[in-house]
């Protein structure tokens, strides 16, 4: 068994039209144990960009005080809200100071840059150490990632207005966590556009 | 006589004094005056802007997304505003440290620091600089202005000495003896942020330099509690926002050159 499937879980993020969506299930787990149904995977970093984390829970959880920290720290100083390309190479530093004595997760951003950049879908994933992969379609991560990918390629397709974006990125996790033993109990979807964030709970098989 | 025991701040002269710590005090007393008033529902820093002129870039601050902070007045943690009197370059070193002392402290704990326990980091870091390795005081005097749980509404003062005590309300900076027998005289303890603030309009304009206040002088900022979220929100006044102020309070400046003068 690999550290990385201890807890269980999986993030998938997609892009739309003027609109981006991460979905994350809700399985915490030891080993094949169930310990909860309630562990979010996803926290949003500012309205516009939201974090997903998929791989040891303590380091999801660990990760996520320290991003907040960093993140805080650029907005006092900066005074102006961080921007998704720029917070995600600021997850890829921050894991590769870790190189070697890694932090287990794999991490995905999704969001919008701001207004005056035109209010433009940037999505990103990263490796355990920082190797950052900037899709124009999908990213995906967790147990349930070979599912991911091949359910994702199968029925994404570019300009998806955001209800539809809902229906296609919910499809994708659903089908792929029912097919992964560490994932499921449940899915949160968060729908990212420049007037709100909707975020929808999903039930599916619970087991 | 006291020449001899300048040289190092870690070495007490004969009548017990530490002169590198009054000096830095000295520094200070020159610099742009910062006040704080604490309001039953708020606290409130007014400060003057020392750094002026013609050919100062403020284009950055007109849109800052916390509002023309830069000189003297400075956001620590959502909780806390900083106002500060003394050497810039000092001060800009402890605010970042005073931000950095917050977050870790949300980091280890999940919660806002206290208002108090970041006076005390501040002030036990300067305590350090008085004491041991032979380096200078920081030429800072801080203002914290701030809100937490336990305590409430809050105002605190340090000092180069690493000292922190507690105020209703208080004045660092140049004048700041003449700004504080005004609040002694005018402050009242029930006193409103509506109230406070147009005090401290007035008592500011009584100790500046310049004749009339106008936002290239004065920086402005309010902590008040959200009555919605019951969160305190931090606000520190952008240029546009201080004339607006000072338009209400009826001490509007008209259009004048001023001359740069170091803080």
């Amino acid at each position: 068994m690999s550290i990385m499937e201890l807890n269980g879980g999986s993030v998938v993020a997609m892009v739309g039209k003027n609109c981006v969506a991460i979905a994350s299930d809700m399985r915490l787990g030891n080993q094949a144990l169930t310990v909860a149904t309630n562990f979010e995977k996803i926290f949003p970093v500012t309205e516009r960009i939201y974090l997903g984390m998929a791989g040891l829970a303590t380091d999801v959880a660990t990760l996520r005080e320290r991003f907040r920290f960093r993140v805080n720290m650029y907005t006092i100083k900066e005074e102006r809200e961080i921007e998704p390309e720029t917070f995600a190479h600021l997850v890829s530093s921050t894991l590769y100071e870790r190189r070697f004595g890694p932090y287990f997760i794999e991490p995905v951003v999704a969001g919008l840059t701001s207004p005056s950049k035109g209010s433009q879908p940037f999505i990103a994933a990263a490796d355990v150490i920082g190797c950052l992969n900037f899709a124009k379609d999908f990213v995906v991560c967790g147990t349930a990632s070979p599912e991911l990918f091949g359910i994702a390629e199968g029925l994404w397709e570019p300009d998806l207005e955001p209800e539809e974006l809902f229906e296609t990125i919910s499809q994708t996790l659903m089908n792929a966590i029912d097919r992964d033993a560490f994932s499921g109990w449940g899915a949160v979807v968060h729908v990212i556009t420049p007037e709100k964030v909707i975020t929808r709970t999903l039930k599916g098989r619970m087991d | 006589m006291a020449r001899r025991y300048d040289s190092r701040t870690t070495i007490f002269s004969p009548e017990g004094r530490l002169y590198q710590i009054e000096y830095a005090m000295e520094a200070i007393s020159h610099a742009g005056t910062v006040l704080g008033i604490l309001a039953k529902d708020g606290v409130v820093l007014a400060a003057e802007k020392r750094v002026t002129g013609k050919l100062l870039d403020l284009s950055g601050a007109k849109e800052g997304g916390y509002g023309g902070s830069g000189e003297k007045i400075f956001l620590l943690n959502s909780n806390v505003i900083g106002g500060v009197a003394g050497l810039t370059a000092d001060a800009n070193s402890l605010v970042n440290y005073a931000r950095t002392a917050a977050q870790r402290h949300l980091f280890s704990y999940n919660e806002d620091i206290p208002v108090e326990q970041l006076a005390q980091r501040l002030c036990d870091m300067k305590q350090g600089y008085t004491q041991y390795g032979g380096l200078r005081p920081f030429g800072v005097s801080l203002l914290y202005a701030g809100y937490d749980v336990h305590h409430q509404f809050q105002l605190y003062h340090s000092d180069p000495s690493g000292n922190y005590s507690g105020w209703k309300a208080t004045c660092i900076g140049a004048n700041n003896g003449t700004a504080q027998s005004l609040l002694k005289q005018e402050y009242k303890d029930e006193i409103t942020v509506a109230e406070a603030v147009g005090l401290a309009v007035r008592v500011m304009g009584k100790t500046m330099d310049s004749t009339t206040l106008g936002s290239e002088k004065l920086e402005f900022a309010v902590l008040t509690l959200d009555a919605n979220t019951k969160q305190p929100h931090a606000k520190i006044y952008k240029p546009a926002e201080v004339d607006a102020l000072l338009s209400e309070q009826g001490l509007a400046k008209k259009e004048e050159d001023t001359e740069m003068k170091t803080a």
